[in-house]
């Protein structure tokens, strides 16, 4: 019960994937940082919820799966934003560090995005 | 003497090198405030190299040109993230006029779709009073006058919406001269580029045409393809060609049901375009999905309200004596000859809310009593307040179903039935009749029980192998329509189900016995089961919540758009240290989003799976 008081005090899931959206539409790495450690810690916290507190986190969860997309939009956008530019930075001989992200993809929350043209 | 002069060449090379790379800096200064214009940097040269005595020697270098310092894959993706902020952008910004009309009390005297919820309360509230005193003449007027408001306002929103829609359709199709116009632009500086420039950077031409394409991207999503000698090819997102080498394919227009639609030739690329980015997909999603979304809701609510209050208003009695023609939950007919509805009977859902009108203007008419009861009595008035409380009918017109049916080759003909609805919920039964021909071959022929429809593609032939298997029609059959139904509702449109997910016939013929053994169809007159106010709330509620939604996404692309300027602009700083630091955060962000994103799915995941344990830790 107190696992799900503490759930029910923070910020709702929605508002928790929309700060996140704009902490990476800015760029703000220590936010998004914090935000994972918030994550991981809510995470954790999940485990063993009653019925009703289950109830209430699919509440949440269905609320906030809108949101999940455009997150995941906006992440896959950056994914792409950071192979233009490791694609500049070999060309023109400036790669000054090694990338080694994960292959992270917005997966089932991805709305399809149309407007790819040759990059 | 050689000496010498190869001396000074060497010399007065590099002296007018500087010079030149001088002219170049200064051309950059010159230009640091104009639109497009990319820094130049000198191309130096290297010479040919001077023997002297046998000794070679490095001639120097001289400068041959200038190159514009950019990179046509960042500003290609700069153009993409153009092109869906310009897209979320306009979108965003008809939602905004969509979601504007119905805050509540912040309408004009023309269009008050924020009351609409309190309206509804109104109304049937005004039949909860009239129950305490149903002779009162005034309280009988106040039904009629709340139903005026009532409709007044879902009437007055669907013809704002209306009106944003032809706005939205003028500024999609005011989009395609400026289209027309930068992509005839591209194709000419295509053709001055590959004529000067066949080789390298086209310097202020490609400017000129990086600009025209930062414009074009804005305007409608496009695709790229370097061609050969600098040139440069655009299409749609779809594919459809723009620009070919100096050739451009300008994009036509021309109105099909009343909405501006696009053509590239004689193909219709509507649809592609809506999809396609840029502000004319934003303004084509809005008129097309967001609109008639919005639409849909209203209709449906202006056609729930209107045809239960108006069939339970018809199964009463006015307080004149009046009975209407309805049937009521007991299953008494009244004997009245016009039926007794408070608003227009409206024939289909579409349509229903611009139509929403109070057709009553005499209050006596208003049923507060029931079948069989006194002028005075309210029993019939406590179902109509009652209304406000009870799920809002929604029809749903058939499109498909199936048979299940077994034909005895002995028999001559077999008959089967069907229960299918039209677009205003009622219902009717289809007779299928079989005639056997012979030679495992049978005619079909499908039938309403409204001597008032025509039918089209209603007849057809089946043909079964040696085994009793159906073999033709080798598909569903699609396009049988039935039309003119004497309720006025609109065409039924029905695709036969001939054949089960596996390829099997549902149509059989033996020797055994004829039969029907399953039957289905997706049509219903059922509930939505939301109340009135419980449905427009929700309508109001997600139109909120889309509008949030897209708010979000144009943000973020917004920003994302930036970032890319901000790199494009560092591309041709000389901080080496700066694009580095850069580089590093957009690498970090990523990496610390990615995470919660991760994170966040598995808890989301957990979460519409009940049941399923998080394994993040």
């Amino acid at each position: 019960m107190q696992a799900f008081q503490q759930y029910v005090s923070c910020p709702h899931l929605r508002e928790l994937v929309v700060e996140a959206t704009l902490a990476l539409a800015r760029l703000d790495a220590e936010r998004l940082e914090e935000l994972a450690l918030s994550c991981r810690a809510l995470n954790r916290d999940l485990a063993g919820l009653s019925e009703a507190e289950s109830a209430e986190r699919n509440r949440q969860a269905r609320e906030a799966s809108g949101q999940m997309a455009v997150f995941g939009r906006v992440l896959d956008a950056t994914r792409a934003n950071l192979e233009v530019m490791d694609r500049l930075s070999e060309r023109r001989g400036r790669r000054e560090y090694t990338s080694s992200r994960a292959a992270i993809s917005a997966g089932p929350w991805a709305l399809a995005e149309k407007n790819h043209g040759h990059d | 003497m050689g000496t010498i002069s190869s001396a000074f060449h060497l010399i007065s090379g590099a002296l007018n090198a500087d010079q030149s790379a001088l002219s170049i800096i200064a051309n950059n200064v010159a230009n640091a405030n104009t639109p497009g214009y990319t820094e130049e940097t000198p191309n130096w040269r290297e010479n040919d190299p001077v023997s002297i005595n046998g000794v070679t020697y490095g001639a120097g270098v001289s400068q041959d040109g200038a190159s514009s310092v950019r990179d046509r894959v960042l500003t290609q993706r700069l153009n993409q993230q153009q092109q869906m902020a310009a897209a979320s952008s306009s979108r965003l910004a008809a939602l905004n006029a969509i979601q504007a009309l119905f805050t509540p009390d912040s309408g004009s005297d023309a269009a008050r779709a924020g009351d609409i919820g309190s309206d509804i309360t109104s109304f049937f509230n005004s039949f909860a009073t009239l129950e305490a005193n149903p002779t009162n003449n005034a309280l009988r007027q106040q039904v009629l006058s709340t139903a005026t408001t009532l409709a007044g306002d879902i009437s007055n929103a669907a013809a704002s919406l209306n009106q944003q829609r032809a706005a939205l359709d003028q500024e999609a199709a005011g989009i395609i001269g400026q289209v027309n116009a930068l992509s005839a632009a591209i194709a000419k500086l295509n053709g001055q580029i590959q004529s000067i420039s066949p080789n390298g950077d086209a310097g202020v031409l490609e400017d000129q045409r990086q600009l025209d394409l930062s414009k074009l991207s804005q305007l409608i999503g496009i695709n790229q393809i370097t061609t050969e000698n600098n040139g440069l090819s655009i299409t749609t997102t779809s594919g459809q060609t723009l620009v070919s080498e100096n050739s451009n394919y300008p994009i036509t227009t021309g109105l099909v049901n009343g909405l501006t639609h696009f053509f590239i030739g004689t193909a219709d690329v509507t649809s592609q375009l809506t999809s396609g980015g840029g502000a004319l997909g934003g303004y084509l999603t809005a008129r097309d999905q967001d609109i008639p979304q919005a639409m849909d809701s209203l209709d449906q609510l202006a056609f729930g309200i209107s045809t239960q209050v108006n069939a339970m208003n018809n199964a009463g009695t006015g307080y004149d004596g009046t009975q209407g023609t309805g049937t009521d939950a007991s299953g008494t007919v009244g004997n009245g000859t016009v039926p007794l509805y408070i608003f227009r009977e409206p024939a289909q859902v579409a349509g229903s809310a611009a139509l929403m009108s109070v057709a009553m203007t005499d209050p006596d008419k208003i049923a507060a009593a029931g079948f069989g009861q006194g002028a005075g009595s309210n029993g019939n008035a406590v179902n109509l307040a009652g209304l406000l409380n009870g799920p809002l009918f929604r029809p749903l017109a058939t499109s498909n179903f199936s048979l299940t049916q077994h034909l005895n080759s002995a028999a001559a003909s077999v008959t089967s039935k069907i229960q299918v609805y039209d677009a205003s919920g009622k219902n009717y039964t289809a007779t299928l009749t079989f005639t056997n021909q012979g030679g495992n071959t049978w005619d079909y022929a499908i039938s309403l029980n409204d001597p008032a429809v025509s039918a089209t593609n209603a007849t057809g032939q089946l043909q079964f192998d040696a085994n009793g298997n159906l073999v033709a029609p080798a598909a569903n059959v699609n396009g049988i329509a039935f039309s003119g139904f004497s309720n006025g509702a609109g065409p039924m449109t029905l695709t036969w189900g001939l054949y089960d997910a596996a390829g099997k016939g549902l149509i059989t013929q033996t020797s055994a016995p004829s039969a029907q053994l399953a039957q289905s169809q997706d049509g219903s007159g059922l509930s939505n089961n939301r109340s009135p106010v419980n449905f427009f709330s929700n309508f109001v509620t997600m139109l909120g919540a889309r509008v949030a939604e897209v708010q979000t996404e144009n943000t973020a692309e917004n920003a994302s758009v930036t970032q890319l300027q901000n790199q494009n602009n560092a591309l041709s700083a000389v901080n080496l240290n700066n694009e580095a630091v850069a580089m590093q955060q957009l690498e970090r962000s990523y990496q610390a989003a990615s995470k919660v994103f991760a994170i966040l799915n598995t808890i989301m995941a957990s979460a519409l799976n009940l049941g399923v344990q998080t394994s993040v830790s």
